[in-house]
Formats: structure tokens, C-alpha cells, sequence
């Protein structure tokens, strides 16, 4: 009973918020820790970054689902060596990552299909 | 400033705006969420300086405020979503399914009180509240004459020439009709069994002014009415199924009183149009033919039709009332030298539920305080519960469940006992109602559609699981707040009970002022139905059976060979084995039918030289010699009509009313009454009698003048036939002998003089039946809490009680403490419920014959009812004090 629900509550997240996307796009490639995570969104160029509270609620409710999982606390290189939180990706959270990636491509050939975008392009 | 004590700072303000969240999102995340806004802060002093993180403060405020809201919002959504309602309903379930006798208890009691309510909704709803099946009904009326001017008629039939005017008016008006009823004979085929049935003649507009359609065939075309119209009849759906619901019957023929008609249409299942009359009750039909007259040249001065009107769209019932007042000016002056009539116009829905209303009404409010009752039972059952899981709560809060989760789960226990109470009341409210409609009066309107539906039965269970809920409101507080130490606190404590006490003992009180004021209208009610019982109608109606021969016209066309045959009628039943008495009447007491006339007597001393004081408006009726004697009714002057008539010689009996108004201090016998059309027939005054009353038990109608059957042209007689045998069994014999007389007669409307009276007084037996059932029920339910708080008290002050005994009181007093207590309750009850009773009295003034709503008699007996049973409910617990022995109970502790 408590699998089907989840399977298909993971059917239901896509499209996924922007911010759980960006968090599943981090932690795909290693463990995280928040400010980690928005340092990630800064340096892909997107203009709003979420709030902290925003990606906290995020991370929280994410968690909660199975899509990531807390790592071990640890001291971070980037903060003067204090202790952070880290986080790290699931099988759950890269199989909706892929599916968020699969609607994305859709709707790019369906972009190019329309002649938004030229070939190849971002 | 240094950038470490601005970061201090900083850090400050982030744990500040933290506290914007729920706590148990702050436990997970808080210290992540301000570690990750130092990180921000940090980088922005490093790229911005002071400025940027100023800006960063702002931010994270907004940030904060924003998202501490929507997280708090959360657990509403999470509930919701993540389906603990499943797990708290199988929970629950579960914990109820392990108390099967509360269960049961709660559910019997809800089953069988919501259930009476439910029976009274579904009747107020059904008769009161829904609108009638036709277009539009509520811009439908009917139309009556005001005789005031010239005599007490309120409430008269419409001559022709009236609806005739109704229809040329216009203006607001935009249709009417005229409506005539007759009973008539009714065969399916020629030569098929005749049975009489109900028949409505019309103008050919009623379906169209109803805004109803046949389901087979068609209504009434325009030209299918007045002189010549072709014979054509449109069935109930009633009648058509009894005869068969062959979809061929359209374009048959059936007989009604042995002439053709065509069968045109079959209206639908639903459609019930009753005609409502001028006195006595609505008429309903089994068929339907047009008029064959041209109503505009109708007799001006003889009423006998009911005008039906439709009023445009969105016309007010003023404006109504004012253009069918300006019909009835012109009708005045053309009619009745400007003296006066009136028309005035009444809705066909208040029209027709006006004599049933105040009962209604009545019973509609005693069910509202019937279902208040049933909550504060429900609440107190479920404190009880609860007092009971006390030590459940209190361990599962300590061990970590929260408040709301505690609530959650009694709110559902009770929701979901409350649902199954409404589910028991719905099924039992389906036979309550079957039950009911069988007990109902005849005359009830829409009494067909009075039945549970499925929006009865939902309202019912929602209504069952919202009592439900609400009375699991103060027990699921009061649980909420369980915790150890203050239960530990209460345990020693002992004697104590405290807030929860306090509400117990509120709610008893609740019970008690209800159930007096149910008692109070319970006991009145009865009280008048008992004085009508014990009415003195005017008649003997025991071991009496009625049975009516209809003679029409078109079988019996000469009024002599009529009279032949009741004669012949008459002898042949007084041959029956065991029947001591026969006699015959046009109108049998209590029916409402007879016809009025206006009657005077010149010359007698009651005369008062005003005409219309001098002419009052009386019910005239035919009676066969013999009837007077049978029906035992009392002669107080003269005699009443003897076997033998004498020629040239016309006689009449009066009652005592008639007899009183002309004749104050003198004999009646022998005066001379102008009769007929301008009054060339006289009949002579022969007897006085005492009133066998024709509209209610109790009180005297109008008053009466018999006249001898065979001198006023009555054809159709009921026949009164007093036996020794058991009525029933006659039934049979008398259809052979009436058969053997002619065999073209049927009988119609066989039944005891009992089944009359009965009748006469079903509407007063309903709302007694079913206000004492609630009545006893409210006081069996508080009678109920009593006993469960003193013997809660007796259980609780077990040590101080023993105390007492052991330092010298002895048991009596003991008990006399423990009854005071629920004494207190009792009267604080009563006292609240005094205004109460008050407020009910002015409701039931409409519904009470004989007996005052602040009859201090039964006010008395209610009182001393209401005391007893509450004395015997807290004395039964009371005692066990008596069983206490200090020195073990001390022993014990």
C-alpha cells in the first residue's frame, strides 16, 4: 500500500519546483551541504537563487519523500573548516532527476521541432 | 566594526528569524539554516561590504517570514495528504469494535432518537418545505369567496361567472380554471366490475396551468371544453396502474357513471393535484374530464367550483391579491348589488398545509430539542469513555504522542459512532415513516410523498456523524490535556473531579431542562388528545357500520325509483341477522360534506330585525326516518322523522343551536322555515336535537337543519347500520343484500363509525404518539445521566464516605447527601427549563383543544413525573452507599 503511494507520488512530482531540480542536479554529481548547493545554482547562471528557508523546506520535504538523504556531518573545506550537514542523492532521487531530464528534452525537440532554438543550441 | 563581530551579530538575527518556524522543522533543520545564511553572510561581506549584507538581512527576514508561514501551514496539507484519516479510521474502528456494548448502547439510542427525528423531518420537509411537483408553484393560488359580509363563511366556493371573470382579468393574471369534484361510478370496459372513484371536471387549461404533462398521450386540447365538448378523460398514473398500465388503453373507452369517454392520456407517477376545498379537506383525484358547461353562463349565486390562478413570473403575492380583489369588485356589483363579497387569493401550498401546519411546526421543534437531548447523551457517554482512557492518554502523551493526535482520535471515535447512529436512524426512520403514513390522517396533504429519500437519509447519517463530532469536542479537549502529573495530582486528590465534574453535572442539568420541556408539550399534548377522546361528538358511534350506495343519475335516472331502492335497501339490511337498526343519511358527522344554505325563521321571537344576523348560513342535510334513533343521537324537544310521511306536510328537525337562536326561551316545535329557491316550499319544525357534530369532536359547527332525504332530492346515501355482531363480519352480508336490490350498485367508503371518529382525530393521535415518545425518551436519557453521576460520585467520594460513616454519621444521611446532590441537579434543570416551558406553550396554543398550555394540572403531573424518575435515578445508585463499611474501605486505600 505505502509503495504504490510513493510510486505514483513520484510520478506526480514532474515537473519537479525549479529548486528541487537545481538540489538533485548538485547532489548528482557528490554530497552537498546547503550553501554548497546554492553555491552550485549561482555558478549555473540562474538570475533568482532561492531563499535558504526555500531550500531548506526543500531539502526537508525531499528527504521525507526518499529523493535525497542526509550524509554525515562534517567539517566543510569552504567554511573555515566548520561542521555542515551534507546530503547526498537516492536511487528515488536520480530516477525523477532523469525523468525531470526527460520532459526537458521533450520539450526541447518539441522547441526545436518549432524552430525556437537553431540546432544545437543551449 | 569588525567583519567577526558583524558575522556574531549576524548569526544572532538568523537564530532570531528562525524561530519563524515550526518547532519541529527548526529540531531538523534550524541549526542547517542558519549555518548556511552565516556562509551567505560571509560571502557577502567578503564581495559587498556592510551594504550587501544588509541587504542580506532584509532577505533573509523576508526569506523567513515567508517560508516560516508556509511550513506552519504544513501539517494541515501533510494530514491531509498523507492519509492518516485511513489509519485513525481503522483505528478507531478497532477500539470501538472492543467495546461492543457502548457500541450498541450508542448506537440504539442515536438509531432509534435520530430515527424519530428523522421521521418528523422527513414529514415537515416533505409536506412543509419541498415545493409541490408542478411549474412554478409557488406563483400558483387558489381563489375563494368571502361571505362575511352576509353570513360566517370565510372560505366559498367560486360560482362560474367568478373563474369566468379569473380568466378575462388579465394583467397579472394569466390563467385560471374552475374545478369541479365528483365521485363517480368507473368501468375499464362495459360490463366490468364498477368500483366509484374520484373525479376532478375542469377547464380544459389545469394541465397547462400546472405546467404538467401526461407521460402517455396528452392533456386537454383548448376546444375540448364547455357545451359539446367530446368525451375525453385524462387518468392518474394511480388509477391506470390499477386497472392494468396497459400502454394501449389510449384510445379506449372507459364508463364513468355508465357513459363513454376516451381515454387521452396517463399523467405521470408523481403528479398529485388535490383540489383544495372550501371547508373540510383537500379533495384528491383518480381521473380527470373538462367541464361541459360554458362557465360565464353559469347561476352567479351558486358556488361550488374552486378557482386555481397562475400569477405572471415574478408577480408578488400583494399584487395577486390585489387584481383578484379587483375580479371580486366587479363580481360584487354585478352580482351581489355591491354588498359586500370578496375574492381573495391563497397559495396553493399554504392553502393546502395551513391545518397541519401548527401541528408540523410543533413537532419540527420538539424533534430539534430531541436531537439536542441525544447530543448531550452522546457527549456524556463519550466523557465517560474518556474519563475511562484516562490513563491511556495520559501514558501515550508522556510516552510522545502529541495533544492533537489524542483529539484527533476521539473527535473520530465519535464521528464515526455518530455515523452509524445516522445509518441505524436512516433504516429505522424508512419504516418509522411507512409506519407513520399509515397512522397519518386521510386528509394530510402530499401525504404520498412523504418518504425517506436519498437526501433524507444522507442528511440523517451527516447529521448522526456531525453530533457525533461535536459532542467528541469537550471530551477530546478535556483528553487533549491529560497528561501524568496532573493525573497522579487528581488521583490523590480523592473526592475531586474537578473541570470534568463540573461539565457532567452541566450537561445532566442540559438533559433535565430538555427533557422538562419535552415532558411539559408531551403532557399537554396528550392531555388535549385525551378531552377529545372523551368528546361527546353528539353520537354513539360503537358497533356502528356505514357503507355508501352511490344512486347517479344516468343509472337511476328518475329520483322516485332512487327512493325506491333506498327503501328497499333499508328493509333488506334490517333483515340481516343481528342487525338491530338501520338508517340512512346524505352526510355522515364528522365528514365535512354537507351542503349550506341560509336559512331564517320569520316571526319568532329570536328575531333581531338584522337580515343578515336574522339568516345564518347552516348545514343541511337528508336523513331517512330511523337515522335520529340509530346513530343515538339525543331529541331534546319535539320528535324526530317517523316512518310514515305526511302529504302536504314538510318536516324538518333543527339542533339546538338553530333552535336556541330563534327561539331563546320557547319550543322550536312547529315553527314554519321558507325553504328552496325564493323559499315556496315551508317545512315545519318537528324536533330539536342535540348536534351530531360534523367537523370536529369537540366543539359544535355550524348550525344544522335535517330534512327528510326523500322530500330534498337526495340520491346517494350512506347507510348507518347498528349490529350485535361484530361490523366486519356484516360487510359481506351487506354487499349480497344491496347486490340482490339491484346489482348495478357498488359500495364506496365501507367503514366503522369508529374508523370515523378515528379518523376525525388521527392528526391529535400522531402528535401525541410521537411528542410523548420523544418525551419519554428525553427523560429516560437524563434519567440515564443522573444515575451515571451519582453513581460516579458514590464510586469517587468512596473514601470520603467512608470517613464519614467511620467518625459517627450513619448510612441514611449518607444517602440523603448523595440524593441532594442529584437533587441540585434536578432542580437547577427545572428552574432553567421554566422559561422553556413558556416559549413552548406559545407554540402549542394552535394545537391544543381544551387544555391550556399552562394547564397547571398537567404541569403538576409532570413535575411530580419528572421528580420521581430522577429521585429513583439517583436513589438506585444512591444505595450503594449502604454497602460501604469504613472499616474495610479505610483498610483498602
Amino acid at each position: 500500500m505505502g509503495t504504490d503511494r510513493e510510486r505514483r507520488g513520484l510520478g506526480d512530482r514532474l515537473p519537479l519546483r525549479r529548486v528541487e531540480f537545481h538540489i538533485l542536479l548538485s547532489l548528482a554529481s557528490g554530497e552537498r551541504h546547503g550553501y554548497g548547493i546554492i553555491q552550485d545554482i549561482e555558478a549555473r547562471g540562474e538570475t533568482a537563487v532561492p531563499d535558504v528557508g526555500t531550500m531548506y523546506r526543500a531539502l526537508a520535504r525531499m528527504a521525507e519523500l526518499g529523493l535525497i538523504e542526509g550524509a554525515a556531518r562534517r567539517p566543510a573545506a569552504d567554511a573555515a573548516d566548520e561542521r555542515r550537514n551534507y546530503y547526498r542523492i537516492t536511487d528515488a532521487g536520480r530516477r525523477v532527476a532523469r525523468g525531470e531530464v526527460k520532459r526537458l528534452e521533450a520539450l526541447m525537440r518539441a522547441a526545436r521541432l518549432g524552430r525556437l532554438v537553431t540546432k544545437g543550441a543551449k | 566594526m569588525s567583519g567577526e563581530r558583524l558575522l556574531d551579530l549576524s548569526e544572532r538575527w538568523f537564530r532570531l528569524l528562525e524561530r519563524l518556524y515550526p518547532p519541529d522543522f527548526s529540531d531538523n533543520m534550524g541549526t542547517a539554516v542558519v549555518e548556511t545564511y552565516r556562509d551567505r553572510a560571509r560571502d557577502a561581506l567578503r564581495r559587498g561590504g556592510v551594504l550587501r549584507l544588509a541587504a542580506l538581512w532584509v532577505r533573509a527576514l523576508v526569506d523567513s517570514v515567508r517560508n516560516g508561514a508556509g511550513e506552519r501551514a504544513r501539517p494541515a496539507v501533510r494530514w491531509r495528504r498523507s492519509g492518516n484519516w485511513g489509519r485513525d479510521a481503522e483505528l478507531a474502528t478497532r477500539r470501538l469494535l472492543r467495546a461492543p456494548a457502548l457500541v450498541l448502547a450508542v448506537v440504539g439510542t442515536l438509531g432509534v432518537g435520530l430515527g424519530l427525528f428523522a421521521v418528523v423531518y422527513t414529514v415537515v420537509h416533505k409536506v412543509l418545505i419541498e415545493p409541490l411537483p408542478y411549474k412554478e408553484p409557488g406563483n400558483l393560488y387558489f381563489v375563494w369567496r368571502d361571505y362575511r359580509a352576509f353570513f360566517d363563511l370565510g372560505r366559498g366556493w367560486l360560482a362560474g361567472t367568478d373563474v369566468a371573470e379569473l380568466q378575462k382579468a388579465g394583467g397579472v393574471i394569466e390563467d385560471a380554471a374552475g374545478l369541479l369534484r365528483q365521485l363517480t361510478t368507473f368501468a375499464a370496459r362495459e360490463g366490468a366490475d364498477a368500483t366509484e372513484i374520484s373525479v376532478i371536471v375542469t377547464s380544459p387549461n389545469l394541465f397547462d396551468l400546472l405546467g404538467v404533462q401526461p407521460v402517455l398521450g396528452r392533456g386537454f386540447a383548448k376546444e375540448e371544453g364547455g357545451p359539446k365538448r367530446p368525451p375525453v378523460i385524462v387518468l392518474t398514473n394511480e388509477l391506470w396502474q390499477r386497472i392494468g398500465a396497459d400502454r394501449a388503453i389510449l384510445g379506449t373507452t372507459v364508463r364513468l357513471n355508465g357513459e363513454p369517454y376516451t381515454v387521452i392520456g396517463v399523467l405521470p407517477p408523481k403528479f398529485g393535484f388535490v383540489r383544495n376545498a372550501s371547508l373540510g379537506p383537500p379533495q384528491r383525484a383518480d381521473a380527470y374530464t373538462t367541464l361541459n358547461i360554458n362557465l360565464a353562463q353559469t347561476n352567479p349565486s351558486a358556488g361550488s367550483y374552486a378557482g386555481l390562478v397562475r400569477a405572471r413570473r415574478g408577480t408578488s403575492p400583494q399584487a395577486v391579491a390585489a387584481a383578484v380583489d379587483a375580479v371580486g369588485r366587479v363580481v360584487d356589483a354585478r352580482d351581489f348589488k355591491s354588498k359586500g363579497l370578496k375574492l381573495y387569493p391563497a397559495g396553493v401550498a399554504q392553502d393546502l398545509v395551513a391545518g397541519v401546519r401548527p401541528a408540523l411546526v410543533v413537532l419540527g421543534f420538539a424533534g430539534i430539542l430531541l436531537v439536542l437531548v441525544l447530543m448531550v447523551n452522546l457527549a456524556s457517554v463519550l466523557m465517560a469513555r474518556a474519563a475511562q482512557r484516562e490513563h491511556e492518554f495520559a501514558v501515550s502523551r508522556a510516552l510522545g504522542a502529541n495533544g492533537s493526535a489524542v483529539v484527533r482520535a476521539t473527535l473520530f471515535e465519535g464521528g464515526l459512532l455518530g455515523l452509524a447512529g445516522g445509518a441505524a436512524a436512516a433504516l429505522a426512520a424508512v419504516w418509522g415513516t411507512r409506519a407513520l403514513v399509515a397512522l397519518a390522517p386521510l386528509d394530510l396533504p402530499r401525504r404520498e410523498a412523504v418518504v425517506v429519500d436519498w437526501p433524507i437519509a444522507a442528511i440523517v447519517i451527516g447529521l448522526g456523524g456531525l453530533l457525533g463530532v461535536l459532542a467528541a469536542i469537550t471530551p477530546a479537549t478535556w483528553a487533549a490535556r491529560a497528561n501524568l502529573s496532573s493525573l497522579l495530582a487528581s488521583s490523590a486528590v480523592r473526592g475531586g473531579g474537578g473541570g470534568r465534574g463540573r461539565l457532567r453535572r452541566a450537561m445532566v442539568v442540559a438533559q433535565v431542562t430538555l427533557s422538562l420541556v419535552l415532558l411539559t408539550t408531551g403532557g399537554l399534548v396528550v392531555r388535549s388528545f385525551d378531552r377529545l377522546l372523551r368528546a361527546d361528538p353528539g353520537f354513539t358511534p360503537d358497533g356502528l357500520l356505514t357503507v355508501r350506495v352511490p344512486m347517479p343519475a344516468q343509472f337511476i335516472p328518475k329520483v322516485e325509483e332512487a327512493y325506491a331502492l333506498q327503501q328497499r335497501i333499508e328493509q333488506s339490511l334490517q333483515a340481516i341477522a343481528g342487525v338491530t337498526a338501520v338508517g340512512a343519511t346524505s352526510t355522515l358527522p364528522l365528514t365535512a360534506a354537507a351542503s349550506q344554505n341560509g336559512v331564517t325563521i320569520p316571526g319568532a321571537p329570536g328575531i333581531t330585525g338584522n337580515p343578515d344576523r336574522d339568516t345564518p348560513l347552516v348545514d343541511v342535510m337528508g336523513i331517512r326516518a330511523g337515522y335520529v334513533e340509530v346513530m343515538g343521537m339525543r331529541v331534546i324537544e319535539g320528535r324526530a322523522f317517523e316512518p310514515v310521511r305526511r302529504d302536504g306536510l314538510r318536516e324538518v328537525v333543527i339542533d339546538r343551536n338553530l333552535a336556541r337562536q330563534f327561539f331563546p326561551s320557547s319550543e322550536a316545535v312547529g315553527a314554519k322555515i321558507p325553504f328552496g329557491n325564493d323559499g315556496k316550499n315551508v317545512l315545519t319544525v318537528v324536533g330539536v336535537v342535540d348536534q351530531a357534530r360534523l367537523y370536529d369532536v369537540h366543539q359544535d359547527g355550524r348550525p344544522q337543519v335535517y330534512l327528510r332525504a326523500e322530500d330534498a332530492a337526495y340520491r346517494t346515501l350512506a347507510f348507518v347500520v347498528r349490529s350485535r355482531r361484530d361490523p366486519q363480519s356484516l360487510v359481506s352480508d351487506i354487499r349480497s343484500v344491496v347486490r340482490q336490490v339491484d346489482p348495478r350498485l357498488a359500495l364506496a367508503d365501507v367503514r366503522t363509525m369508529d374508523e370515523v371518529v378515528d379518523n376525525a382525530v388521527r392528526r391529535q393521535r400522531i402528535s401525541a404518539v410521537l411528542l410523548s415518545g420523544f418525551a419519554v425518551g428525553a427523560l429516560l436519557l437524563a434519567a440515564m445521566g443522573l444515575f451515571g453521576i451519582v453513581s460516579g460520585s458514590v464510586t469517587r467520594r468512596r473514601h470520603e464516605l467512608a470517613l464519614r460513616l467511620a467518625v459517627g454519621a450513619d448510612h441514611g444521611r449518607l444517602v440523603r447527601l448523595v440524593l441532594g446532590e442529584g437533587a441540585a441537579l434536578v432542580i437547577a434543570g427545572v428552574l432553567i427549563g421554566l422559561p422553556g416551558i413558556y416559549i413552548a406553550g406559545g407554540l402549542l396554543r394552535g394545537v391544543l383543544v381544551g387544555v391550556s398550555p399552562l394547564d397547571p394540572l398537567t404541569l403538576a403531573s409532570v413535575a411530580l413525573g419528572l421528580g420521581l424518575v430522577t429521585m429513583v435515578a439517583c436513589y438506585l445508585p444512591a444505595r450503594r452507599v449502604l454497602r460501604i463499611d469504613p472499616a474495610q474501605s479505610l483498610r483498602q486505600e
